[in-house]
């Protein structure tokens, strides 16, 4: 009955004209038979009508029970109200288009914002029972290793704790189609890998049991967006193959939409382990896998603490155990964590100072109509009425600001996506989403309240019948002490704003100072993977090499050329252990394989001894290079003075799947340090190896060029074409753009918060303009009595700025005290950076100053130019 | 003391109009507004000041609760109007308000009785 009742009262308000007609039908139907009942009686007509009317009573008072009767009162209230505000807005547009512009980039920025958060941060993994995806690893001392195959395949038969175990190695491969070689890249996987994700293929199938096994036929599995772009969707791709390194392999599947189009990996094909890899001295494999339904981690973690132990007599590193992490955890990064809640707070504080900028305007504007509202109220509108108008108003501000705003969400998401993609875990879809809507909503919400409620409370609560009096002289001055204080509070969470961003503009400045070690101008770099097919065997590897150095430096424009694995900056893949002979204490050093160009085509100076030549190839005597760090180290642990000339044992990686083996070396140089890691990270104590001497497959080729390296690109391809036609270039990076990257990190919240304190200080900045402006205006007539009676435009000038300066300063210092409290949280990304840095935090004293007195200029040169004669005359 | 049932006219008792118009389109069968006021009006032999107006608020509340259905026809005089009809659930709700006035009439007569 309810529903009915209240179905029929929303048709009833949307009919209103029609019932109106229909009951004034009713009304005329009713007198005229009450007049004609009448004269049957007797009377007369004049009589009859006069009798008829007395007996129906108060027509228009009727008609507004009737009406009462069958609409919703407060919804009619509220439609008024909106269009009343509407029109309101519509006739002052200036407001409404900078209060709905602060809205919209508040908003907008939050709900950007929140997709990030939510993706990276709250929504589960997009694939079924996330929580029971996990990564295994070995656990040494350090932190999480990778392990061996023959421990994995121990790990892979505890199929009562895992229903799923998959290795996951990065691989590449030239794709052979007609011209240059493409380099795409894929992933070697075990036949269950999918399983551990839950996912099923769109079409075919994915890996049957057995296929990642010797002697199982080549097969992949393509990534939706491979098969879109390299067989343009082509329903019948099952019947086709892919060509990798110019083996055919079928195939059997293509995975649906999704995740996986973020992923690098374009194919998936099984990783079928060869002989020589079948040992518990490589640490080369993370796998990932699925627990079992009912197992839990803690389970897990139990079973793979006894599987250790049972394993206690095969692995020989006595204090490394199993670990299992969850998944999702390892998916995001502790820097990328805490950018993100950097970020996501920034902008929370960029959607406050919006607010309150547009809360200040709507006072503003509430002080100007506290005369309207007290005439209203004079003539009985009841309080709610009035709260529930000013309501409606800020309801339409704030609705048309959160629709622009999520217009301005999908634009920003849009524009940022790609430029994020890299830092962000393939998992991450940023899109505007149910949820990421409802964040938009929630912010509305929250806007309204804080723009609409309380202002409007103000407004009305003042005292009306005074109002009505002093209205059209100065502002009321509770209206005005509340918008100093918001304008204090702008200024306040913006100097913490600017404060967070000099730090990390200070700290990113010192990181980009770093010496690299290495001359970073005038470098290209590239990748490549030699097939194994094409190059079975170390030596023909090596003969790559000096074949490819000797054709790229007779290319014009190219200085010098150098074949190394690995590139400054980026990391070193190998760790091992060096010892020295009869001294059973170690070093663990970083393994470099580089070629005898590479010192010189990076211009990394000799400190002693000699470099890498030539002569050392395969079959001459073993020798090694170390840096300057190491060199200090053998002398801090082994008291070697003079390491140039001395013997020390590594193990030395093997070509292809072949294992490392345990090689006496003699150090032949030590070298200044490059910077191997990130610019942040200190110098690591690294092995430099012939790369002739210890071949690899993952190669990068590094060139110094004489003019802008982008010009030699082609000549550098054709090179490369003349050795190997079918080997493709993967990767190319200046070393610039290397060192660019590496420094990404530290780059994208710098800029991000930049980007937000700056938005922060322009609307304090608006806000302050915006309380002067208006006190000017509203002080017209005092400014000009003041003048008439002498002051000069100085002291006018003076009074309006000592009110800017006294807010701005108390701003600074309440800003001070909360960046005091609140840089701490940056600690972790700040390099060599004090978290209290004075000059970081002058600057940004400073600067917030400079824009706010730029603000406070404009209002204070407008009150000197007031004009005693006019304003007297107008007002007096 | 009795209810005052002198020639003075007394106004519709509160919420008894309800009732009033219910009972008349159960006897009478539908009807229009005029005839439903001028019925009732009748019926009280001109005892109760009914403005006959008054009766269009509630004929619209009782169409809301679905009590009455309306449908149009015309009017004695040529117009078009309104004929109002009970519907089965105003059938039953009439039951119900009836049970309803004889409870609270009993229940004021046995006050008005233990009283005096």
């Amino acid at each position: 009955m309810k529903l009915r009742l209240a179905a029929a009262r929303l048709r009833a308000l949307f009919r209103k004209r029609r019932l109106d007609g229909e009951l004034e039908g009713e009304i005329l139907g009713h007198l005229e038979m009450a007049e004609l009942d009448g004269m049957a009686a007797g009377l007369s007509a004049e009589e009859a009508r006069r009798e008829a009317r007395r007996r129906f009573g108060g027509i228009e008072h009727m008609k507004e029970d009737h009406r009462d009767q069958r609409s919703v009162r407060w919804m009619e209230n509220l439609l008024r109200d909106v269009r009343y505000g509407m029109a309101s807005l519509a006739r002052n547009p200036g407001f409404a288009a900078v209060t709905i512009g602060l809205l919209a980039l508040g908003i907008g920025a939050n709900t950007a914002m929140f997709s990030i958060v939510d993706a990276v941060l709250l929504k589960p993994l997009p694939f079924p029972e996330p929580e029971r995806m996990v990564r295994v690893w070995e656990d040494p001392p350090g932190g999480r290793n990778g392990t061996t195959t023959l421990t994995f395949l121990d790990w892979k038969r505890q199929s009562d704790t895992f229903e799923a175990l998959s290795v996951e190695c990065p691989t590449r491969a030239a794709l052979t189609t007609d011209g240059y070689p493409v380099r795409a890249s894929g992933k070697l996987v075990s036949a269950d890998y999918f399983q551990v994700f839950g996912v099923k293929p769109q079409i075919g199938r994915t890996f049957a049991p057995g296929e990642d096994q010797p002697g199982a036929a080549p097969v992949v599995v393509l990534s939706h967006a491979f098969w879109q772009t390299q067989f343009a969707g082509d329903p019948d791709v099952l019947k086709r193959d892919l060509v990798l390194d110019g083996e055919p392999h079928r195939i059997i599947g293509v995975l649906p939409a999704g995740s996986f189009d973020r992923d690098e990996a374009a194919y998936w094909k099984p990783m079928i382990f060869a002989p020589d890899q079948l040992n518990r001295g490589q640490h080369w494999l993370s796998p990932i896998g699925r627990l079992r339904a009912g197992v839990s981690l803690a389970q897990a973690r139990a079973r793979m603490t006894a599987l250790r132990a049972s394993l206690k007599d095969v692995i020989y590193q006595k204090d490394w155990g199993f670990a299992v992490d969850p998944f999702a955890e390892m998916l995001v990064g502790d820097t990328l964590r805490r950018s993100i809640y950097l970020a996501f707070g920034a902008v929370l504080m960029v959607l406050l100072i919006a607010c309150a900028n547009v809360a200040n305007m709507v006072l503003a504007k509430g002080a100007t109509r506290q005369k309207e509202m007290a005439l209203r109220a004079a003539l009985g509108a009841g309080r709610g009425r009035l709260i529930g108008q000013l309501l409606a108003e800020s309801l339409v501000l704030c609705v048309l600001g959160g629709v622009a705003g999520i217009a301005a969400a999908y634009l920003i998401l849009h524009a940022a996506a790609p430029l994020l993609a890299a830092s962000l875990p393939f998992t991450a879809d940023l899109s505007l989403d149910l949820r990421v809507l409802g964040f938009a909503a929630l912010a509305v919400m929250a806007v309204l309240i804080l723009t609409g409620l309380l202002p409007s409370l103000q407004t009305s609560f003042g005292r009306l019948s005074s109002a009505l009096n002093q209205a059209a002289r100065g502002s009321s001055s509770s209206s005005a002490a509340i918008r100093r204080t918001i304008v204090i509070g702008e200024v306040a969470a913006s100097v913490v704003l600017i404060c967070g961003a000099a730090l990390l503009f200070k700290s990113l400045a010192k990181l980009q100072q770093v010496d690299v070690g290495v001359r970073i101008d005038h470098v290209i770099t590239m990748s490549a993977d030699l097939p194994s097919a094409a190059y079975p065997s170390p030596e023909s590897a090596a003969r790559f090499y000096q074949a490819v150095v000797q054709r790229l430096e007779a290319v014009p424009g190219v200085e010098r050329a150098s074949v190394s694995q690995g590139l400054p900056l980026q990391g070193v893949q190998w760790g091992e252990y060096m010892t020295l002979p009869g001294v059973k204490d170690f070093i663990l050093v970083r393994l470099k394989l580089v070629d005898a160009g590479y010192f010189g085509t990076l211009q990394i100076p000799l400190d002693s001894g000699r470099g890498i030549e030539d002569r050392d190839r395969a079959g001459s005597p073993p020798v090694v290079v170390i840096n300057r760090e190491l060199a200090r180290d053998l002398s801090g642990k082994f008291e070697m003075s003079n390491p140039v000339g001395r013997t020390v044992s590594i193990d030395v990686p093997g070509y292809g799947p072949i294992p490392e083996s345990r090689t006496k070396l003699e150090i032949v140089g030590v070298i200044r340090n490059e910077r191997t890691a990130g610019l942040e990270a200190p110098p690591e104590l690294v092995a430099y190896i012939p790369l002739a001497q210890a071949p690899r497959q993952d190669i990068k080729l590094v060139v110094r060029t004489r003019n802008e390296p982008a010009g030699a690109v082609s000549g550098i391809r054709e090179a490369v074409r003349q050795i190997d036609p079918h080997l493709p270039l993967g990767d190319l990076l200046t070393m610039e753009q290397v060192k660019e990257q590496s420094v990404l990190w530290a780059k994208q919240p710098t800029w991000v918060l930049g980007a937000f304190a700056g938005v922060a200080a322009l609307m304090a900045a608006l806000g302050l303009y915006g309380v002067l402006a208006h006190a000017v205006t509203q002080q017209r007539r005092e400014i000009g009595i003041r003048m008439a009676l002498g002051a000069q435009q100085g002291d006018v000038v003076a009074r309006t700025l000592r009110s800017a300066v006294s807010m701005l300063v108390m701003g600074l210092a309440v800003g001070l005290a909360g960046a005091f409290a609140l840089t701490r949280a940056l600690k972790s990304l700040l390099f060599e950076v004090s978290a209290l840095d004075p000059v970081a935090l002058a600057v940004a004293c400073v600067l917030m100053t400079a824009i706010g007195g730029l603000a406070a200029w404009i209002p204070a040169n407008r009150a000197a130019r007031v004009d005693p004669m006019t304003v007297l005359r107008n007002e007096g | 003391m009795a209810v005052n049932m002198s020639e003075q006219k007394t106004d519709v008792p509160y919420g008894t109009l309800d009732l009033l118009i219910l009972k008349t389109l159960d006897t009478m069968g539908p009807m229009h507004g005029y005839r439903i006021a001028r019925r009732i009006e009748q019926v009280a032999e001109n005892l109760v000041r009914l403005n006959q107006g008054s009766i269009y608020p509630a004929l619209i509340r009782l169409e809301e609760q679905g009590w009455i259905r309306t449908k149009w026809g015309t009017s004695e005089t040529g117009r078009k109007v309104k004929f109002y009809s009970l519907t089965r659930a105003g059938a039953k709700q009439l039951g119900v308000e009836v049970a309803n006035w004889e409870r609270a009439t009993a229940l004021v007569a046995r006050f008005l009785g233990a009283e005096s």
